[in-house]
């Protein structure tokens, strides 16, 4: 991750006026109204509670009434109300009774107002109830369930505005301006896909779109699929491997193991890619990927046989193996920090490198009739080398094994832009050779002028040569 | 023609290759007998085997051209099991064209199953089905290194030609000759250090030459330069990182960035980790060699079985990182000479 520090989207995109909070227009105009008679400094009710489903456009809506009238925002949330006596201070503050709509008016914004906890915070309700009364200001509170009986007495004194469900289409035009903005290229069924999950909640929608756009600049369908369809499983995952690790009996990795839904060649990833957090100790690694390369092995032999039965001893290796290997107590039960598995995260980001890469494999598997992982370990290291460091005897070879431009670049970074450059000239002075024989030939009046032309570079790839070979190759 | 050569380089691997059997300078015996088959217009199915670079593919090629003339790849498919090694590549391509109508030229066509000890034992089980039912109309030309591999059914069917290992004379005369034609500058050490570093394998050895030459002429120091090179740094760090350091968890990011964007397998990276501890780079006791060589071998066997790279290859590091503890507690001995 990039270290500088970036605004998240939901902040970024968080309405700026009342116009643009979306969709909630039956509670814009309850609020609204309960503004103007603050502003007409006669409210019937001092305080109005919103409520609604997350992400619905609540404390959305309170910013860009405070934003759109100057307002200054006095907000507390849970973690606040843990003491009154920072109540009492607003509520003193509040109480002196400045002008509501001068330069620094007021709005108070108890924003989370169900996580008060009656025992633990005692006289916080008290000191909200005083508040209300007490304020010269206008007093917003925010709640997902105004029905919690707790809050009864605060339901009475205050104004109540209903928050609905946001639909998946707005969600969706939403996400899309944002992906507008930003330059992101997300399908449309990917759009589709965040909009569904995200059962009304704008926040969460937003909140994905960015991890993934940030994360893999392109968002498509199958990359929402499978990120988002992890994630939902992720806590569990995460957990689930813990208590594998810090198994201290064989039972207990099973039974942990039987706990999850992943299958199990999933799950032996994600072990594999936290034992080396868990396993410190280099006995305790090394007798860890002893026990889990043989459940590996177990499980190409299940594969192999198709005698699924063998699948359990593989999950024993993978499970109570490896809990039982890591055995220093220094390490065994610390709490580190698990990943989920990288190399399914690597292989989405390097997709289109490899793309360039197989296919630069088949072009040179092709001219020299090998097989392109040959290609790969023998050959593509020294063209490498080659491009490296002769781009002129480079861009020879990249004319003559018809290579493209992308290829040229994977093959040196340092050189790609020069031999590109320099095929182009080539390709450009062979192109004239060839007319120029052609003229010559047909002046002569040699008929099959086009022989010559079928050898011009200018086909991309190796083509099979034709014949039956290309009739069997559909 | 020229024009083009001039402007446009091919690799010399392909440039040079034999294309008729009378231009096959080894392997005298098995070509001898090829040229048989041409003359009589007939032939059994064959399977040659032997080591790479020794000649099977070029032979294959050769003897089909000299049958069928310079058009020879209209009556032959050529595939690499390697990267098509399914049932389902036999069963549909291979089936189609071998009972497809023989054309009245020729007296039968030619299937050309490459590295065929990478295909399936299910994919093998098809493959002897055709042998059989198409006989008439089709030949077949397997090539492997490794015949043991090929079920005993199939070998039965064939005659086996064996390719034998290269003779460094035959290699480095060989490479002398590219090198006049390609006006390159060459001595007899450079020429004997890229036999060295090639293993007797001609098509690498080529590949070898040519890099060396495009960094001036081929002498010692290029060659090993090459080598050098082309052998990615993530290999060495590595080592370096699980031996020296003991830090596991940058040495995977390596190997992954290996795996992944060099899109090596887990064969080829045991097999360059094989080549780099034997390296007087890498500064580790005797023994230590001869026992990480020994686990290497283990995980390639267990790769070869079908397990999976990346588990292998970690259980791989594991281990390095366990066998380097004591380099790394013993301060006196000379932290290695890595670049």
């Amino acid at each position: 991750m990039s270290q500088e520090r970036r605004v998240p989207w939901v902040i970024k995109y968080r309405p700026r006026r009342i116009a643009d909070v979306v969709n909630q227009e039956e509670a814009k105009k309850i609020f609204l109204s309960w503004f103007d008679s603050w502003l007409r400094g006669k409210p019937e009710k001092k305080a109005a509670l919103l409520y609604g489903p997350p992400g619905s456009g609540k404390t959305s809506l309170v910013e860009a009434v405070a934003g759109e009238y100057g307002l200054e925002l006095l907000e507390m949330n849970a973690s606040d109300y843990r003491r009154s006596s920072d109540i009492e201070r607003i509520a003193a503050a509040s109480s002196r009774g400045a002008s509501l709509i001068g330069a620094r008016g007021k709005i108070i914004l108890l924003d989370e107002v169900e996580g008060i906890s009656v025992t633990a915070d005692l006289g916080a309700l008290d000191s909200i109830l005083n508040l209300i009364k007490r304020t010269a200001h206008p007093v917003v509170l925010i709640a997902n369930d105004p029905w919690d009986p707790r809050l009864r007495e605060l339901r009475e004194v205050c104004l109540l505005v209903e928050f609905k469900r946001l639909t998946k289409t707005e969600i969706r035009k939403v996400l899309q301006s944002i992906c507008k903005n930003e330059k992101i290229d997300c399908e449309d069924e990917a759009i589709d896909f965040i909009a569904e999950r995200a059962e009304g909640d704008l926040r969460s929608a937003i909140n994905d779109l960015e991890a993934l756009g940030e994360g893999f600049g392109r968002v498509t369908y199958a990359l929402v699929r499978s990120v988002l369809g992890y994630r939902n499983r992720e806590l569990n995952s995460f957990e689930v491997v813990r208590r594998i690790l810090i198994s201290k009996y064989a039972w207990q990795a099973r039974v942990a193991a039987s706990q999850t839904d992943l299958a199990p060649d999933e799950l032996i990833q994600w072990i594999n890619e936290n034992v080396p957090r868990q396993a410190v100790d280099p006995e305790d690694l090394w007798r860890a990927y002893e026990s889990l390369s043989k459940a590996d092995i177990y499980m190409s032999r299940v594969v192999k046989s198709g005698s699924w039965d063998l699948l359990s001893y593989a999950s024993d290796m993978m499970t109570a193996g490896v809990a039982l290997a890591i055995r220093n107590p220094q390490y065994k039960f610390k709490w580190v920090k698990y990943g989920f598995p990288e190399r399914i995260r690597m292989m989405f980001k390097t997709r289109e490198v490899r793309q360039i890469r197989d296919d630069l494999a088949k072009v040179v598997a092709q001219h020299l009739k090998c097989s392109t992982s040959v290609a790969k370990s023998e050959v593509i290291p020294l063209l490498r080398v080659i491009f490296e460091n002769n781009p002129e005897y480079a861009a020879r070879l990249a004319l003559g094994l018809g290579l493209s431009d992308s290829m040229v670049r994977y093959l040196s970074e340092k050189n790609g832009d020069k031999i590109v450059k320099r095929v182009e000239e080539l390709r450009a002075e062979l192109r004239k050779t060839l007319l120029e024989s052609l003229e010559s030939s047909a002046r002569r009046g040699v008929e099959k002028a086009e022989a010559p032309t079928k050898k011009t570079p200018e086909k991309k790839g190796v083509k099979g040569s034709g014949g039956l070979e290309g009739f069997f190759k559909k | 023609m020229s024009a083009r050569g001039t402007l446009a380089e091919l690799l010399w691997a392909e440039k040079y290759r034999p294309r008729s059997l009378r231009e096959m300078v080894n392997q005298e015996e098995v070509v001898k007998r090829l040229q048989v088959f041409v003359k009589e217009k007939n032939m059994p199915h064959l399977l040659f085997a032997g080591p790479p670079g020794t000649g099977k593919t070029t032979a294959a090629h050769a003897l089909a051209h000299d049958l069928y003339g310079e058009d020879y790849r209209l009556y032959m498919l050529e595939l690499n099991a390697s990267d098509e090694r399914g049932i389902d590549v036999i069963r549909t391509k291979v089936k189609e064209f071998a009972r497809s109508k023989l054309p009245t030229n020729v007296p039968f066509k030619i299937v050309l199953l490459d590295e065929a000890d990478n295909m399936t034992a299910d994919a093998q089980q098809a493959l002897r089905r055709l042998m059989e039912m198409y006989v008439d109309v089709t030949r077949f030309i397997l090539i492997a290194n490794y015949p043991s591999k090929i079920i005993e059914p199939i070998q039965s069917r064939c005659a086996v030609f064996r390719f034998t290992q290269l003779k460094k004379e035959d290699v480095t005369s060989r490479l002398k000759w590219i090198c006049s034609n390609e006006k390159v500058i060459c001595d007899d050490r450079g020429l004997e250090a890229v036999y060295e570093v090639s293993e007797g394998d001609m098509r690498k050895a080529i590949n070898i030459l040519q890099a060396a030459s495009a960094l001036g002429e081929v002498n010692v120091s290029n060659v090993y330069k090459v080598v050098g090179l082309a052998t990615p740094a993530e290999v060495r760090a590595l080592l370096k990182s699980a031996l020296f350091e003991g830090d596991f968890l940058k040495a995977r990011e390596n190997l992954r960035k290996l795996m992944v964007s060099y899109g090596l397998s887990g064969v080829d990276i045991v097999k360059q980790l094989h080549r780099e501890i034997f390296s007087s780079e890498v500064n580790v006791p005797e023994e230590m060699r001869v026992e990480i060589a020994d686990y290497l071998g283990e995980v390639q066997f267990r790769l070869v079985e079908g397990a999976d790279d990346e588990i292998q290859l970690s259980a791989l590091l594991a281990k390095l990182v366990l066998l380097g503890r004591p380099l790394r507690q013993q301060p006196q001995v000379k932290p290695a000479k890595v670049k």
